[in-house]
């Protein structure tokens, strides 16, 4: 019971990992109805930065600066790259693919996601680089009930991804911008005419997305340790499962979807065998695509005729 | 409206960019066309149209058959083999992506289940003795394997349009390479692959040499491509490209849209698991890593170069891409002369009238020998690096380019401006696009001998990612295809 | 009426709703062999929604389609195809980067048989069954004259104007050998002498090619021209059925046209 209780806690902290990066994910998908492969990238890029925020502060084990202070420069400095990249990106690779075949921005995304993990590889070496962690936010401080522990960084990854989330849900539905991208994403033209300013919108809602994905790699650095260039491919692809699960499209579907994948590998991990993560996590994934195409919590589309 | 208005201009006559709705204009614009060509093309273009499709595959395949006559050595012969494995992939992919349109983003699964499937069924892997079947018996349980896997795989495209099916087949790409990593290594090899395969043989017969496997490949390769020339101007051909085009229309004319769809995965699926036991019987082992995503998005860049949609051009592209990026980019030497070659060619081509043309030139050129001149006399060590190429081509550039003492964290730097200067090069309109063209290709000539040169395998991926983003932005339909017109629903 | 035989196309009581909107209600609707039925009704009335019902897009939410006497209710679109019935678009559905001669050859995968194989090997079914569909091609291409010549075929279907894309639609329909044709709304966006072509068509499919014909139209002139018999839709019900000149004038027609009170219409101007 205790080991279930652990591997949920920490289900739930990969799973919220997974939410922000497929929240982003979805929204692109909603404005722009593109799966963009090179979202998982911009995770990596936001852990980079992190990386090198704290080299730059003198190291893990001997910080400059405060870690309070630490961790908000590297979370705003990630956050503003990879945003500003995701921007980049549907600037000048997507938009002017706006009106093309569907599938001429599918492959321009998986074009871009492979030239910036080699982009990355030639910047920044091969090799794996290590936040060491646990040098400046120690392992023992966490919360203990009973025999469960729940790390620092965990507590952290749990508030900030819950706060982001929230907030995230609250613009979309609260605010001007939020109905902003709600109207684009439900049909642009008719966005258009109605004075919406389309361009403007899919590029915060991508500054947004790619904002969330590179919080999500900072995280990702300071809760598993390990940065290389290819860690964007995998989550990325986690990521998608996470969407697809929960609806594409669907802010609350994306973060079930995360959250259920992280739980599901997690558990798998623990009682079974991590050999098989990957393998079961795609016959979730296949499974739901068969069972219900449009998500747990999509809406299944009518066909325009 | 002022009267002195210019008479509005003719609408561009190039390819169409939307729906045209109007005039039958199809005609004139072909005639237009064969008058843009040289003069003296005109009677080569003439005849080719009079030639039928197989004489000029047979021409193609009978110089092509030439090449390891004229003595090549070792290791063009294994680019050549490369070269045609790839044209092979292309090929099949062009079937699922290019004519059903079915973005497959699994596809390099299926090329390493043929290879597996080879390597279990000719090697000692499987039982005590292991299984050595001859070639006429296991290439085609193999490719009835993959077509059956091809079946499943593609099954979800029942329910799935378009970028679902593409996750789908995404993590059956990657299931697979788990699969063969993690699972059963006592059979599969794990990460150690299988090694030890049998060459391919049939009657006594072995096939050693890799002559030979050029031969053979250059058959496979010559024999599909008339297969699908015949296939696609069949009643198979047309529902694939009607699916494509409106699968709903095509569900309305009859066409049993997700069993075509099946048939297209299934197509693609036997041709890359053929393409895969050749592979695997030539280079005597496989491992995990020969499917991975980089391979896959490989035999994408071939494709989408050469054109999706075309025979010619999805062969073509994966010729040219293996032979640039395994032939040329190995040695720094030669790769110099692709770089700067593929500059002064898109020169060429993109920059008119000639005196621009010079100016942009003599301009970079100056830049070049001022910059260089200027940065060593304030820093010697700035300059003190030196082209990390060799070759005539280095010592050429030796007093043009920058490249200082730590080329690397220069390079890097570098590099990244000169993304974001080709970026503004883009999107720059009239005398700013030329006014960025010297220091732009100043700038890469610098971050090229600094440290792409350097890089090899590094700067082959990254090219790989730049053809696939600049095709699908500037040329969609690739080098030989024809735009294609779509509606947007 | 034809009401002695089994028409050719019975709707029966057949519903459809999209969520809380109830697109079709009990509508009853029949089409006779070689008659000519328009589907008349402002926009939103249902009338397409009729079409997809048939075709199999949709699939009725309550009641029967029955063709040639057999239910086709629940079965899938190319397999309705098969069985007779062929349709054109509203919003011109053609294969646009195909050729226009292939856009026809297309629609007759249905009736062949050659597997990839055979015509890989170009054995004798293939080859047979190629000259057939070639053959048949040609014909009902010629059946549009001048309009779609043969120089035209071999040019990519995006190349022709606009009436002429209409046009290659009914030739594709066409071409799957059907019983029934729907058409929808084929003169739309043509001009005068074009939409007046189109109405002798439409008798000339009739008496020619020995087809049922259900067309959707808004151009009354059209709808004068062909119809034996007119059916009005408005908000997914029938409201009127008969000749023309009676559904014309029918109240709730007008009413369905131009709102519940015309004269309170007229003087607002």
């Amino acid at each position: 019971m205790d080991f279930f209780v652990q591997e949920l806690v920490n289900g739930v902290t990969t799973g919220a990992l997974y939410a922000l990066v497929a929240l982003g994910f979805s929204m692109v998908y909603g404005v722009l109805k593109l799966l963009n492969f090179a979202h998982g990238d911009l995770y990596m890029i936001g852990a980079f930065t992190g990386y090198f925020v704290i080299q730059w502060f003198g190291g893990p084990s001997a910080l400059t600066i405060p870690v309070p202070l630490l961790l908000v420069i590297m979370l705003v400095l990630a956050a503003g790259l990879a945003g500003g990249l995701g921007v980049a990106i549907e600037r000048f690779a997507y938009r002017p693919l706006r009106n093309a075949p569907r599938i001429a921005p599918l492959i321009t995304a998986i074009g871009i996601s492979f030239f910036l993990e080699n982009s990355a590889l030639l910047l920044f070496g091969g090799q794996t680089r290590v936040y060491n962690t646990p040098d400046f936010i120690s392992l023992s401080s966490g919360l203990s009930i009973g025999p469960v522990t729940i790390s620092t960084v965990q507590i952290m990854v749990l508030v900030l991804g819950a706060a982001l989330m929230i907030s995230l849900q609250l613009l979309v539905n609260r605010t001007r911008l939020g109905r902003r991208m709600r109207a684009v994403a439900a049909d642009r033209e008719a966005a258009e005419m109605l004075g919406i300013n389309v361009n403007m919108t899919i590029a915060v809602t991508f500054f947004l997305g790619s904002a969330l994905a590179g919080v999500a790699g900072v995280m990702a650095g300071l809760m598993f340790n390990q940065v290389t260039n290819l860690i964007g491919f995998i989550v990325g692809l986690k990521a998608f499962t996470a969407a697809v699960v929960g609806g594409i499209g669907s802010i609350p579907g994306a973060m079930l979807g995360g959250l259920l994948i992280g739980m599901a590998e997690s558990f798998i991990t623990g009682y079974v065998s991590s050999t098989y993560t990957n393998l079961i996590v795609f016959g979730i994934l296949i499974a739901v695509m068969l069972l219900r195409p449009s998500g747990l919590l999509g809406r299944a589309q009518l066909q325009k005729v | 409206m002022s009267i002195d208005q210019p008479p509005a201009s003719p609408p561009p006559a190039g390819p169409p960019g939307g729906p045209q709705v109007g005039a039958d204009e199809w005609v004139a614009r072909q005639s237009h066309r064969q008058e843009q060509l040289p003069a003296w093309l005109r009677p080569a273009q003439q005849l080719a149209g009079r030639v039928g499709w197989w004489p000029r595959l047979a021409i193609a395949a009978l110089v092509a058959a030439a090449l390891p006559a004229l003595g090549l050595g070792g290791f063009q012969l294994q680019v050549g083999i490369n070269a045609l494995l790839l044209a092979m992939l292309a090929l099949g992919l062009n079937v699922t992506v290019g004519w059903a349109g079915l973005l497959d983003l699994g596809y390099v699964a299926f090329f390493g289940f043929g290879a597996y499937g080879f390597a279990l069924l000719s090697s000692g892997q499987l039982g005590s003795a292991g299984i050595h079947l001859p070639a006429y018996l296991s290439l085609p349980v193999v490719m009835v394997g993959a077509a059956i896997l091809g079946l499943l795989v593609g099954l979800p495209s029942r329910r799935l349009i378009g970028d679902y099916l593409a996750i789908v087949t995404l993590f059956f790409g990657e299931a697979f390479l788990e699969f063969t990593t993690n699972v059963a290594p006592g059979t599969l090899g794990g990460a150690n692959g299988i090694v030890g395969i049998d060459p391919i043989q049939a009657f006594g017969f072995q096939l050693t040499s890799n002559t030979g496997y050029f031969y053979l490949l250059l058959i496979l390769l010559v024999a599909t491509m008339a297969a699908l020339r015949l296939l696609d101007s069949s009643r198979t051909g047309r529902a694939w490209r009607a699916v494509r085009e409106d699968p709903l229309a095509a569900a309305s004319m009859t066409i049993p849209v997700s069993r075509v769809k099946l048939m297209a995965f299934a197509f693609g699926a036997v041709i890359a698991a053929l393409a895969g036991t050749v592979f695997a019987a030539q280079q005597i082992s496989v491992f995990p890593p020969d499917f991975n995503t980089a391979y896959l998005i490989l035999i994408y860049a071939g494709l989408i170069l050469g054109g999706a949609g075309s025979i010619t051009g999805a062969v073509l592209g994966g010729l040219v891409v293996v032979i640039t990026l395994d032939g040329f980019l190995r040695s720094p030497t030669e790769a110099g002369y692709i770089f700067y070659g593929l500059i002064v060619v898109a020169l060429l081509v993109k920059l008119r009238p000639w005196r621009k043309l010079g100016g942009v030139v003599a301009a970079t050129v100056a830049l070049g020998f001022a910059a260089h001149a200027i940065t060593g006399a304030i820093s010697a060590s700035a300059v003190a690096g030196g082209p990390q190429s060799s070759g005539w081509i280095a010592s050429a550039v030796r007093d043009w380019v920058i490249v200082p003492a730590s080329p690397k964290a220069a390079g890097n730097i570098g590099f990244v401006v000169l993304v974001c200067l080709l970026i503004a090069l883009v999107q720059a309109r009239g005398w700013w696009r030329t006014a960025l063209l010297p220091p732009a290709i100043y700038l890469a000539a610098c971050v090229w001998e600094a440290r792409l040169v350097a890089e090899p395998s590094i700067t082959r991926q990254i090219l790989i990612g730049v053809v696939l983003i600049v095709m699908m932005n500037s040329r969609p339909q690739g080098l030989l295809g024809s735009r294609r017109v779509e509606v947007i629903t | 009426m034809t009401a002695e035989r089994e028409p050719v196309l019975a709707l029966d009581q057949v519903c459809l709703s999209f969520g809380g909107l109830r697109a079709l209600r009990e509508l009853d609707l029949h089409v006779g062999d070689r008659e000519v039925v328009s589907v008349i009704g402002p926009n939103g009335a249902g009338k397409s929604t009729v079409f997809n019902v048939i075709t199999g897009i949709y699939e009725p939410g309550g009641g029967d389609v029955r063709f040639g006497g057999r239910s086709i209710a629940g079965q899938l679109p190319h397999a309705i195809a098969r069985l007779g019935i062929a349709r054109t678009f509203q919003s011109l559905r053609l294969f646009l980067n195909m050729s226009v001669i292939e856009n026809v050859m297309a629609a007759t995968y249905g009736g062949t048989k050659a597997m990839p194989w055979e015509s890989i090997l170009r054995l004798p079914r293939a080859r047979r069954e190629e000259r057939e569909v070639r053959a048949l091609a040609e014909d009902v291409l010629a059946f549009f004259g001048q309009r779609l010549a043969g120089y035209r075929w071999d040019q990519p279907a995006y190349s022709l104007s606009y009436a002429n894309r209409r046009r290659l639609e009914i030739a594709r329909a066409l071409a799957t050998r059907p019983r029934l044709l729907l058409l929808d709304e084929p003169a739309a966006g043509m001009n005068p002498a074009e939409t007046h072509e189109i109405t002798e068509l439409i008798g000339r499919l009739r008496d020619e090619r020995d087809l049922s014909i259900l067309v959707i139209e808004h151009d009354m002139h059209v709808v004068a021209g062909c119809s034996d018999r007119v059916i009005a839709l408005d908000h997914g019900v029938k409201i009127a059925e008969g000749g023309f000149d009676d559904v014309a004038g029918h109240p709730a027609v007008i009413e369905a046209y131009l709102g519940r009170d015309p004269g309170a219409l007229a003087e607002d101007g």
